[in-house]
């Protein structure tokens, strides 16, 4: 029988932050193409989050939640809201659910509806999530709140990124930055991921010890969550999930910005190349490559054992 | 040849295979020749190639020696003085005394060479293991093996041996035994003797005038024993062969109770202020201790222990002879070349060599500024390379503009009029399907269903492989080593290594892959090895092709 400690008993807290991918092309795409049965549209996805986050709040009393939005644009917090709203006091004990969860569904519901009808997304152009601001915000967050606890208790934060439009190469370096930033703070990243694979994400999972899970059926999605993203860090050990992906960790030469296994690197200014060339383009650092001594010796021999004409080498 | 040929023994009467001869001990070696002009019969053999020897029990008649050789063999010498017993058993004690002062002059050399491999091979079980199976199973010669471990050998050797301390309580190590009736016993072993002469040179003089002239070495050692000099009270009584030895003592111990200790920040009396205060009147100066009574017994036994502490710290000090740490104690930096001295007279400089010893202890060069040079500027152009990550492998989808309008009306549209629908998020034959896909067997765990293969194949396999690949890549390296061909011998190598690399395969690697086919196992573990195998052949026969023309 495994064992594990149950950490609730001795100060420490939850904190989970959920970064919802609102890309509206990509969303608006979708829906055009909602037909199809397995397709959801963005206010199923809303729903499937709702409710796994009031299942996350039901595990402990002392489980902190946060919900962002990605956008096209901006970033935007979704729960907990900028500024007390007096009109959510009101509504305590109008309906008979927890009102923990009611505060936390209606601020959600609420904002994600000012979000995305709001003016300013009318005007760009861009088709990339800007993930690696998203994520950024959340770091910040997490640092922020784990300021407010004292010596002695401490903060476990995980960062569940649902991702639905493809990786953007623009944002390759602000993206690893904020991984190992993560890293470096503790903060791992779950990423679930809604259709195309991503590179990005299965190396931030990785690097941090989260769980990379591209789901196949995108309207179960709630079931995906309670199943693999539901339980704390803790209980993770014991659990069998799905097992971890090859992560894919070569580098890109500097020539053609391909992926390559093997390849040259100047030592001078540790920049890859895909084929050799003598001059590294990016410090101007000239390299010689010896020529194999070999025949050489070998023609000296030949001319000395036979005496005349040293017949060519095959 | 240029042999030391000095006759440093010589026997008569001396049998060996039952042929008279004369036995001769040389400087390097030892020789017998048969005494009969008629027989050449003549034995020879060096010290270093002398084991142990070995004499025939007290009380036998015949008065033997037996030589073992390293390499097992035996030579036996039969001492057959007519003389008689007596002069036989001389003979034979003369021979085996100098064999025990000349063998272990010669032992180490050879000694050293075996003892060093076999260390090797103790040491490291993977080394053996690929001893075991070059060389014993015949793929390989000894000498080869060893030359390619030569570099790593010398680097693993000891450098210099190290003296070995003096014990400071191998006085009381000697425990008397009691013998019984009214005596006692002692048990001196070398190591004692060697302790007692490096801790008191004294001792050591005397030992050197007295033995072997009037004392043998067991008169001696029981005359010291029972001299008062070692005995907890000493009360001189004059007449002891030991009474120099204890008055030198005493004169020592004063010695060095007058000298000052040398090393100014150990001393502990140069803090004591009545040297600088002279006595104002205040009574301060303390009483001198130095013309305290001797005859008090308990103060004689302390002095006796620090004096005992301060030999034995002398004796670990310096390796060279402890005379010279005597002398040069009572000197203080005379000039001599002995370690101490040299100490003492950097520390007799004062002030400067002060300064620089507190320089030392108290900085850090760590913590000091860093020294480093200033190397040239990297000049990078078009340093955002570094920033950009790897282009997406997809191409991406072209929007046109009217698209992502279209896309984002629709979205706000649906947005808008939101209900959250929580109740019915989730039909029940969808969390069924999903849960099957995540249950052990489902499509998403699959990759963590398969067996891996430490758990397929057994340990014992396992660890056959493991010493085939270590056996290989031995081979392989010889192998490899030999390009380019250059010189003639290189040549005969590579072709051996051939010969060695296609009996590895048919000694080794078949029974292996047999043994494989036998469990029903995937022979495609050893796809790798033969893969390796197939590359040094082809290596081979292009070489051999290219040179095939050449005579």
């Amino acid at each position: 029988m495994v064992t594990w400690q149950n950490n609730m008993a001795e100060g420490e807290e939850n904190l989970l932050v959920v970064i919802i991918d609102c890309n509206p092309v990509w969303w608006g795409r979708r829906q055009q193409q909602a037909a199809e049965p397995a397709q959801i549209v963005l206010s199923h996805c809303l729903d499937a989050i709702q409710v796994f986050v009031n299942s996350y709040l039901m595990l402990s009393h002392k489980n902190r939640v946060a919900v962002i939005a990605s956008h096209t644009s901006k970033t935007h917090f979704l729960y907990p809201k900028n500024m007390a709203d007096p009109r959510l006091d009101q509504r305590r004990g109008e309906d008979g659910r927890y009102e923990q969860f009611a505060t936390v569904d209606d601020t959600v519901v609420e904002e994600i509806k000012q979000f995305m009808t709001s003016d300013t997304t009318s005007r760009e152009l861009k088709t990339d999530t800007l993930l690696a601001g998203s994520l950024a915000v959340a770091l910040c967050y997490v640092h922020r709140l784990e300021k407010e606890y004292q010596a002695g208790q401490q903060l476990n934060s995980r960062v569940l990124v649902i991702k639905a439009a493809e990786d953007s190469p623009s944002q390759y370096m602000n993206l690893m930055n904020v991984i190992f930033t993560a890293q470096k703070q503790n903060v791992v990243i779950d990423a679930c991921i809604l259709d195309k694979e991503s590179g990005l994400l299965q190396q931030a999972s990785d690097i941090t010890g989260g769980i990379y899970l591209k789901i196949p059926q995108m309207s179960g999605l709630l079931q995906y969550l309670l199943w693999v993203f539901l339980p704390d860090l803790t209980m993770r050990e014991v659990m069998a999930l799905p097992p971890k992906v090859q992560v894919d960790y070569r580098a890109a030469c500097f020539c053609h910005r391909t992926l390559i296994d093997i390849g040259y690197v100047c030592s001078v200014c540790l920049s890859i190349f895909c084929s050799f060339s003598p001059i590294c383009s990016t410090c101007e650092t000239a390299f010689k490559l010896a020529k194999p001594p070999m025949f050489k010796s070998k023609k000296k021999k030949r001319s000395l054992q036979n005496g005349g004409p040293s017949t060519s080498l095959l | 040849m240029s042999r030391s040929e000095d006759v440093l023994l010589m026997v008569s009467h001396v049998r060996h295979k039952k042929v008279e001869g004369t036995l001769f001990l040389m400087g390097e070696r030892l020789a017998w020749s048969a005494n009969s002009a008629g027989e050449r019969l003549g034995v020879s053999h060096n010290y270093a190639d002398i084991r142990s020897q070995k004499i025939s029990p007290e009380g036998k008649a015949k008065i033997q020696l037996q030589l073992v050789l390293h390499t097992g063999d035996t030579c036996n010498f039969h001492f057959n003085n007519p003389e008689g017993n007596p002069e036989q058993l001389k003979d034979r004690d003369a021979v085996k005394e100098l064999l025990q002062q000349l063998l272990p002059r010669f032992k180490s050399q050879v000694n050293k060479e075996l003892e060093e491999k076999n260390r090797l091979l103790q040491e490291d079980p993977q080394l053996f293991q690929l001893y075991k199976d070059l060389v014993v199973s015949g793929v390989i010669t000894a000498e080869e093996f060893w030359t390619n471990r030569a570099q790593t050998k010398q680097s693993n050797a000891p450098k210099g041996s190290q003296d070995i301390g003096v014990s400071a309580s191998f006085l009381a190590d000697i425990r008397p035994q009691s013998d019984g009736c009214n005596g006692i016993k002692y048990n001196l072993t070398a190591d004692i003797i060697a302790s007692i002469f490096k801790t008191y040179p004294a001792v050591k003089k005397t030992h050197a005038e007295n033995v072997p002239h009037n004392l043998s070495e067991k008169e001696f050692w029981t005359r010291f024993f029972q001299s008062h000099y070692f005995h907890r009270d000493r009360i001189n009584h004059g007449k002891d062969l030991f009474s120099d030895c204890a008055k030198n003592d005493e004169k020592d111990l004063h010695k060095i109770i007058q000298d000052k200790v040398k090393d100014s920040f150990l001393d502990l009396e140069s803090l004591d202020e009545t040297s600088l205060v002279k006595d104002e009147g205040y009574g301060n100066k303390s009483a001198d201790t130095s013309t305290a009574p001797k005859h008090s017994v308990n103060q004689a036994i302390i002095r006796r222990f620090n004096y005992h502490s301060t030999m034995v710290l002398e004796a670990c000090r310096n390796k060279r002879s402890s005379e010279e740490d005597i002398l040069s104690l009572g000197l203080g930096g005379s000039g001599d070349n002995s370690n101490s001295s040299v100490w003492s007279q950097s520390l007799a400089l004062g002030p400067p060599s002060k300064k620089a010893r507190l320089r030392d202890a108290i900085s850090y060069e760590d913590l000091g500024e860093s020294t480093a040079t200033s190397a040239p500027p990297l000049s990078l152009t078009g340093a955002d390379r570094y920033l950009q990550g790897p282009s997406a492998i997809q191409q991406g989808e072209y929007t046109t503009s009217q698209d992502i309008h279209r896309a984002t009306q629709q979205v706000k549209q649906e947005i808008g009029g939101y209900q959250a629908d929580l109740p019915n998020v989730l039909p029940s034959s969808l969390a069924a399907s999903v849960t099957a896909e995540l249950s052990p067997g489902g499509v998403l765990m699959q990759a963590g269903m398969q067996q891996s293969l430490k758990e397929l194949i057994p340990k014992d396999l396992q660890d056959e492989l493991h010493s085939l690949y270590a056996a290989l890549a031995e081979l392989l390296r010889h192998f490899w080593q030999c390009f380019p061909v250059t010189t003639p011998a290189l040549e005969e190598k590579v072709v051996r290594m051939r010969e060695t690399l296609r009996r590895f395969q048919t000694t080794k690697m078949q029974p292996f892959q047999d043994k494989l086919r036998s469990q029903h196992l995937p022979t495609n573990l050893t796809d790798h090895l033969t893969e390796m195998i197939n590359n040094a052949e082809r290596k081979f026969s292009t070489w051999s092709k290219k040179r095939g023309g050449r005579p």
